[in-house]
């Protein structure tokens, strides 16, 4: 195959001051974990009516960019598309950063996290019908694939990494609908509810993991200095337009499920409501709209920086998609009884954004970033220019 | 904790014969006041946490029990409807369902028990929950309030309590204050009768009766046999075991 990869060297001032700045981030955001979880979590945003804040949204945004990123991978390992492979080491490490920051972010929302260890007694202490607990089981096993995954492509066994990534890939499409599930099978939240949220999460997956792919590999060659054949990047583009139109279906269909009528008024108010400019200026115009303008115009689709700027959308956009979700799905009141319900129990919840949980949910980011800046200067994930430097 | 379910499970069976009773309450709409002295009742009884105003608002205090009203006209051709809303103890609960780690189960006389050491503070149980019947403990509470072993339930008492520490990062919810009925069954006394829960024994017009809906003496059976009720939202089939009489 004739390409071979290298770490990064780590020694310049730059490298160095992203590493700080990260690990200070981290400590920060550790320390305001341990404030929520000391003085209880009145310090984040979560109520009893939206119980579940930012970290739960960060978790289902990174498990969508980890299945993307590692789905992807499995183009050179398992379909043998050469032209992907400097890229797809690269693929599979960020997958595995990637979950593990979303495990930590189910951490970190659960009001006892010294009991996370409960969510993987599989069959013995778990109710195995809970969505909770079967994806605790596709997370876990996830994990531990990957790394046997790209332990088999650190240590070049072909046949060995066809085979994973086979079951890489088959897993990675089994958590993220497991994800949509956790939402999906929730009748009780006419806008959690739909047999298409599985797939809906699939598809925003493979959406913003090919996305931030794609801004992580540009960045990390400019950085390094590395030459990168822009081939790859603009045939990583036709596929993200691609992915992008298949999620638009999907969503404009459970959009349009639930605005038909009856029981519209949970929709109306999403589509409407306090949330609306989530819904239309993040999920429809940066994830959806923007991108698919971009990447179809015959001009800006085929510069460098117009790929950029519609992965940045992508990637931005797709966390407004999960916010559109979690929180005005929990925020609509429940109808105990037709009428109009009075006071606090009929009114739509708020989700104010505390100073701890934003910085709580920065840390996750740069912890996630400190792992990748090792990663980098420990293993060998970027291919060595063929000319030589 | 599980032979101690177990031990009351049997002690029940010995009490009713090969039966187990199946818990239900009946409320009146037609008495309610909603004076909210069952909100209160619940409070002290179960020694549920008190919250400010701003904690309200932002529906960060704890109710076991809330009584809400729904208004429907214009006016002047108004009604409100006075509605107390306890948990709703369905027989297909589905916070049972999601919860993943059995800390939330349904007991074999139909009472649903959140157990404080097993949950994990997931909240799913919060999203499933077509009542909000369910308050997730956000705050450290005050010790004078909240950790006293002498408030109810005491365990020189009333034997004892499952969850003997309550702690923040958990999800509450009503009992059916199932420490009264246990504790009733074990001195021979009639559930319904001389034992109730908390807020039915408050109640200044008796609107609430409780009791075995299985049996058919009970008075919650005559009532529902006699009278014209309804069930909280009855599309999602959650059988739940909570009955309204109609005004």
């Amino acid at each position: 195959m004739g390409l071979t990869f290298s770490r990064i060297e780590g020694h310049s001032r730059n490298f160095k001051i992203l590493l700080v700045l990260f690990a200070a981030f981290t400590m920060i955001g550790f320390i305001c974990f341990m404030v929520s979880y000391i003085s209880g979590h009145h310090v984040l945003g979560s109520s009893s009516i939206i119980p579940w804040g930012m970290p739960i949204t960060i978790t289902i945004y990174l498990i969508g960019l980890s299945a993307g990123s590692l789905i992807l991978s499995s183009l050179t390992y398992v379909f043998g598309k050469e032209e992907y492979r400097p890229i797809s080491r690269m693929a599979v490490f960020l997958a595995i950063i990637l979950i593990f920051g979303a495990m930590i972010g189910i951490a970190l929302d659960l009001g006892r996290p010294e009991k996370s260890w409960r969510l993987f007694m599989f069959f013995v202490l778990n109710n195995m019908r809970s969505m909770f607990a079967v994806n605790g089981i596709l997370y876990g096993g996830y994990f531990l694939i990957g790394i046997v995954y790209l332990g088999a492509i650190f240590a070049e066994k072909y046949k060995f990494i066809k085979m994973m990534g086979m079951i890489a890939v088959f897993w990675a499409a089994l958590v993220h609908m497991g994800t949509g599930a956790i939402f999906g099978f929730i009748a009780t939240r006419p806008i959690y509810f739909s047999p298409i949220k599985p797939f809906e999460f699939l598809a925003a997956a493979m959406v913003s993991g090919l996305a931030l792919l794609m801004i992580v590999i540009v960045a990390v060659f400019k950085f390094t200095k590395k030459r990168l054949n822009q081939e790859i990047i603009f045939s990583l583009s036709r596929l993200l337009l691609l992915f992008i139109i298949v999620l638009t279906v999907m969503v404009l269909v459970d959009k349009l499920t639930h605005l038909y009528s009856p029981d519209r008024e949970p929709i109306l108010w999403l589509l409407t409501g306090p949330y609306s400019w989530v819904f239309w200026g993040l999920q429809v115009g940066l994830a959806y709209f923007l991108p698919i303008v971009i990447l179809s115009h015959p001009k800006s689709g085929k510069t460098l920086k117009g790929v950029m700027v519609a992965a940045f959308s992508v990637v931005i956009g797709i966390f407004g998609e999960r916010f559109a979700l979690v929180i005005p799905g929990t925020a609509y009141p429940l109808p105990f009884y037709p009428g109009k319900i009075e006071g606090i129990w009929g009114a739509a919840g708020s989700f104010p954004i505390t100073p701890i949980e934003s910085f709580m949910s920065l840390g996750i980011f740069t912890l996630m970033g400190l792992f990748f800046l090792l990663g980098l200067k420990n293993l060998e994930l970027l291919p060595v220019d063929e000319e030589g430097e | 904790m599980d032979s101690e379910v177990g031990s009351i499970a049997s002690e029940l069976q010995k009490h009713k014969g090969d039966k187990m009773p199946r818990w239900g309450m009946v409320i009146d709409l037609d008495k309610c006041v909603g004076c909210q002295a069952c909100t209160i009742a619940c409070k002290a009884e179960n020694n549920v946490p008190h919250g400010s105003p701003e904690e309200q608002r932002l529906r960060r205090e704890i109710y076991w029990n809330k009584v809400i009203a729904v208004t429907n006209g214009k006016y002047p051709q108004v009604h409100t409807q006075l509605i107390p809303m306890p948990c709703m103890h369905c027989d297909q609960a589905p916070c049972v369902t999601v919860c993943p780690a059995k800390a939330t189960y349904r007991r074999g006389d139909g009472i649903i028990v959140q157990d404080f050491r097993r949950c994990i503070g997931c909240k799913y149980c919060i999203v499933a929950c077509p009542y909000g019947a369910r308050s997730f403990n956000s705050k450290e509470q005050e010790k004078k309030e909240y950790h006293r072993n002498d408030l109810p339930p005491d365990r020189s008492v009333w034997g004892l309590w499952p969850f003997p520490t309550r702690t923040h990062g958990v999800v509450e919810k009503c009992t059916f204050c199932f420490h009264r009925i246990d504790q009733g069954i074990r001195e021979g006394k009639k559930i319904g009768v001389d034992v109730v829960p908390a807020c039915i024994e408050d109640c200044p017009t008796g609107a609430r009766i409780f009791g075995d809906l299985d049996d058919t003496r009970s008075e919650v059976s005559s009532l529902l046999a006699s009278r014209d009720w309804i069930r909280l939202r009855e599309e999602l089939d959650t059988k739940s075991k909570v009955y309204y009489l109609l005004k």
